[in-house]
């Protein structure tokens, strides 16, 4: 597996904001280094030429994210003559490093990116999307035409569990509106 | 672009860097991308400033700084790739960086003990 250099940068960056994120002990700057990470896995979407998804992260990463942290934190205090990093647990950092280790010991598996002969560029159903997808929906990127249009009652569910969580949260809150 | 450009252009970009569009010399995609990176690594410098801070302020403008490096990468992106449509991201970004900003901003003025 290789790397071309922006990858490989921008996959350091972004793992540089995944691990300040996790250690900086002050919550505000740990939401500010998270929406940094943001920033970086939208360059990688754009890499893997997904701009729907990168998108997408944009929208809820970098902003609806960022602000439903900052209201979530907004009623605490700052902690006071403490170490600026948090001294990791030493268990759970055995059980994240070996859950990591795992789920990177799936990567072997999967086709290539692009491979021809994956079976997913193959099966049946993509050959259907990629044929079909313009003359049915007119939107001319696939990834969009199946989330948007042929799995439409999918996102309808999602968007209305999304409601139903937010009807929850006011009616616990036993408030009218949010903010 | 028809459905099949999409998945040719997933396996182009997966074949490296000297993969642009028609009417880029491949040496001038490479060079694009090459910005890019380099660009990238620039951001991972300022991320030093977000880890060490040491006033939340520092922290801010280093995130803005950040996310004006990522419109920029977006851009160069784009037109490596030949795909004007990935500069709707870098607009997206442009417009959520600067309220990203704002409502850090706002924020460490109103819980105070901050400045």
């Amino acid at each position: 597996m290789t790397f071309t250099p922006l990858e490989a940068v921008t996959l350091v960056f972004v793992l540089g904001c995944a691990l300040t994120a996790a250690l900086l002990r002050d919550v505000l700057a740990a939401i500010i280094a998270s929406a940094a990470y943001s920033l970086g896995i939208a360059i990688l979407w754009i890499v893997l030429q997904a701009p729907d998804v990168a998108l997408t992260e944009a929208a809820v990463g970098a902003g609806v994210m960022t602000l439903l942290l900052l209201l979530t934190i907004a009623k605490t205090v700052r902690p006071e003559n403490e170490n600026e990093f948090e001294r990791p647990n030493l268990r759970s950092l055995v059980v994240v490093v070996a859950f990591a280790g795992v789920l990177l010991a799936t990567v072997p598996a999967l086709p290539a990116i692009g491979a021809a002969d994956s079976p997913v560029a193959g099966g049946e159903v993509t050959q259907y999307y990629l044929e079909n997808a313009y003359e049915e929906t007119e939107v001319s990127n696939a990834v969009t035409a199946v989330l948007a249009a042929y799995r439409g009652f999918d996102t309808l569910g999602e968007a209305v569990v999304v409601f139903t969580a937010g009807v929850a949260v006011l009616l616990v809150l036993r408030r009218e509106v949010f903010v | 672009m028809s459905a099949l450009t999409v998945t040719s252009g997933i396996v182009l970009a997966a074949a490296g860097g000297s993969s642009g569009p028609a009417n880029l010399t491949p040496f001038l995609t490479d060079v694009l991308l090459g910005t890019a990176a380099a660009f990238v690594t620039l951001a991972i410098v300022v991320l030093y400033r977000v880890i060490k801070g040491p006033t939340m302020q520092d922290r801010v403008i280093a995130v803005n700084v950040i996310g004006s490096n990522t419109v920029v990468i977006l851009a160069f992106l784009a037109a490596a790739f030949g795909e004007p449509g990935f500069l709707d991201v870098a607009l997206v970004y442009a417009l959520l960086n600067f309220l990203m900003s704002i409502a850090i901003s706002k924020f460490t003025v109103e819980r105070g003990g901050v400045i």
